[in-house]
């Protein structure tokens, strides 16, 4: 048996001032890689959730997004009596025509951002069941009237139930909040799309078509169908496959936040070896002594290792703390994060602390741990007794 | 004084050299030693600074090695051991003293005896148990959970000697252990130190400076430069440090003898 974990331990809390200083560099960056981990999670969640399994979006062949898509009345009259289209009760077909435009609107800190503003006709609530309106009403056709998502009315200068909302040409009152179970369509403002449609002033009336498909056979056909026919040059793909091309931004952004994680991570290393390494200094004659009572070399190198370790745990239990409070305070004092979208309009994510974005920023501290110490505790352990025990 | 064939000899010193380098210079730290001495005898090793009296007392307790000859303890040649068998010899055969207590400032009395026993099979409550009555042994079970920082110099030796005899070792090699106590702790562990000879049969060895260590020990061995006094030159290193101390007392107490054998 070696030394008890025990020994390390109160070795780490003997030190109280000198740990505390390197805990802390490790809980920031413990506290960095959180919050950047949380911030793409939860912006990649928001992107992923968006697509409903069921559904596919039809677009102008060549368009990459519903912004820079376009579709004429005939287009969406043909398609949406294709057989294999979900229906609903009074046996309507569940396709949704919807045209996207992206208006600025004022954020309550005085700012402007590019929001995207939906026209949509009530089947919209249907083909996107995860849309619920949760305060007020739906919108009344050519009323000039509109919802919000959540995000929107967190963020937004007048952005709440009876105000109204200036963008376009019009006026739009709000009249309703919709939550959507987190996804980008909460960052989002509905309104009538014929009345949208007049607002922006476009030759074609849709951006593209939202169809429910009845089965997942019938996705695959009605996604074959369109692409296949030579009329209107469209293209049908799922919404799961679209949104998460949507999301693809968010990858080369999580490169970076390892990449800064990273090299966050080696600065903390070297202040957790610097530590371990005055602890050695300091500790050479308890090491001769140890190791002199016939304490192995190994004994002496893991418990060196586990000292380590316990500091880069204790920088982490603070860190993830710390990290969950600003997360709350975050979203709180700035009603979420906004987050550009590939379609240059702004996505309101609340920022999510999840149990994996911690599990990372455990492995890195881990890691911190583990490499800071290794010089050190090698040191200690190599140490001969005989030139240890002359330092006492 | 017994007769050295008396008893059979648990340490064997056989023309052992020390040299090392400082600097540019080499240092002969011990010269052609030889000596044996027999189990269950307290013994010291004397001289002045720089004599080769810790010196060799490493080469004994196997935390050094020599640059030539053999040290052989209870048979096992000490020089046939890596670093890692040495270290795991040491903590089944020797409970080593040092002048500065040496205590873990993070551990309880009770963990810093236990330590050593660390590196046997025993159980926690086991190990525990042994590490309280060693601590009964030197007079400290009101002490059991204090921590070194918390003790006195003297308390804190005993503590140290304590933990030499947890494992019940054949040796009990002492490095200056009154070295840094006032004279009636010094008394008190050299005392503790006899006894430990006389109730318990241990072997002792002890570098010391202190001319009172002559009273207790049953034999002292006097270094000079390197070299082991002997004959003539030993007798009289001896009488100095009688004087040193106050003849009378000495040849009171039975003054140990000096010599190559004990």
């Amino acid at each position: 048996m070696g030394l008890p974990v025990s020994y390390s331990v109160r070795n780490v809390l003997a030190r109280p001032m000198r740990s505390m200083m390197t805990a802390g560099v490790i809980a920031l960056v413990v506290v960095a890689a959180t919050l950047f981990l949380g911030l793409i999670t939860s912006l990649k969640r928001t992107v992923a959730i968006s697509g409903d399994p069921m559904n596919l979006i039809v677009m102008r062949k060549g368009s990459d997004n519903d912004g820079s898509s376009q579709l004429s009345l005939e287009a969406y009259q043909a398609i949406r009596f294709f057989d294999g289209i979900a229906r609903d009760a009074a046996d309507q077909p569940l396709a949704s025509p919807e045209l996207v435009v992206q208006p600025f609107l004022r954020t309550k800190d005085g700012g402007r951002e590019n929001v995207l503003a939906r026209g949509v006709e009530p089947v919209a609530l249907q083909v996107h069941d995860k849309v619920r309106i949760v305060e007020g009403r739906m919108f009344q056709p050519s009323a000039g009237e509109a919802i919000i998502g959540r995000g929107v009315a967190s963020r937004y200068a007048d952005a709440e139930l009876g105000k109204e909302l200036q963008f376009g040409r019009g006026r739009w009152k709000v009249v309703g909040v919709f939550d959507a179970d987190g996804s980008a369509f909460e960052s989002e403002v509905w309104v009538d799309v014929r009345e949208l449609a007049n607002d922006a002033k476009r030759p074609f009336p849709y951006s593209g078509v939202r169809l429910r498909a009845a089965s997942p056979t019938d996705l695959a056909r009605l996604e074959k169908r369109i692409d296949d026919d030579p009329r209107y040059a469209l293209d049908a793909q799922p919404e799961v496959e679209y949104y998460a091309k949507q999301s693809e931004s968010a990858n080369s952004l999580y490169v970076l936040v390892i990449g800064i994680a990273v090299l966050a991570g080696v600065g903390a290393g070297f202040g957790a070896a610097n530590t371990m390494y005055a602890a050695v200094q300091a500790r050479t004659a308890e090491i001769g002594t140890l190791r002199a009572l016939g304490f192995s070399k190994r004994s002496i190198l893991v418990a060196f290792q586990i000292e380590a370790i316990a500091l880069a745990l204790l920088g982490f239990a603070i860190g993830a703390v710390l990290s969950v409070l600003l997360a709350l305070v975050l979203n709180a004092l700035l009603g979420g994060i906004a987050f550009g979208a590939q379609t240059f309009t702004t996505n309101v994510i609340t920022l999510r602390v999840s149990p994996s974005d911690l599990i990372g920023a455990l492995g890195l501290a881990l890691l911190v741990g583990v490499l800071g110490g290794l010089g050190p505790a090698w040191r200690a352990a190599r140490l001969r007794p005989i030139e240890a025990l002359r330092k006492a | 004084m017994e007769p050295v064939a008396a008893r059979e000899p648990l340490i064997q010193i056989l023309s052992v050299s020390r040299r090392y380098v400082r600097g540019v210079d080499e240092v002969h730290a011990l010269e052609n030693v030889s000596l044996s001495i027999a189990a269950g005898r307290f013994v010291a090793f004397m001289g002045p600074s720089g004599s080769g009296k810790s010196t060799l007392m490493n080469l004994v307790s196997g935390i050094d090695r020599p640059s030539e000859g053999e040290v052989l303890v209870a048979g096992q040649s000490l020089g046939e051991l890596d670093e890692d068998e040495l270290a795991e010899w040491r903590a089944r055969h020797v409970g080593l003293i040092f002048q500065f207590f040496n205590l873990i400032p993070v551990l309880d009395a009770r963990d810093n005896v236990a330590l050593p026993l660390l590196l046997t099979d025993l159980a926690k409550s086991e190990r525990l148990r042994r590490a309280e009555t060693a601590l009964r042994v030197v007079g400290l079970e009101e002490r059991t959970d204090h921590y070194p920082r918390t003790l006195s110099g003297g308390e804190q030796q005993r503590v140290a000697i304590a933990r030499a005899i947890v494992t019940d070792p054949d040796l009990i090699v002492a490095d200056e252990p009154t070295g840094d106590l006032d004279a009636r702790n010094a008394e008190a562990i050299l005392e503790l130190l006899r006894r430990l000879k006389n109730d318990f049969g241990k072997t002792i060895i002890m570098v010391t400076h202190d001319p009172r260590a002559l009273r207790f020990v049953d034999h002292a061995f006097h270094l000079d430069k390197g070299l082991l006094l002997e004959g003539e030159d030993a007798e009289r290193a001896d009488r100095a440090v009688q004087l040193a101390a106050g003849g009378g007392l000495l040849s009171a107490a039975g003054a140990a003898r000096p010599g190559g054998a004990a």
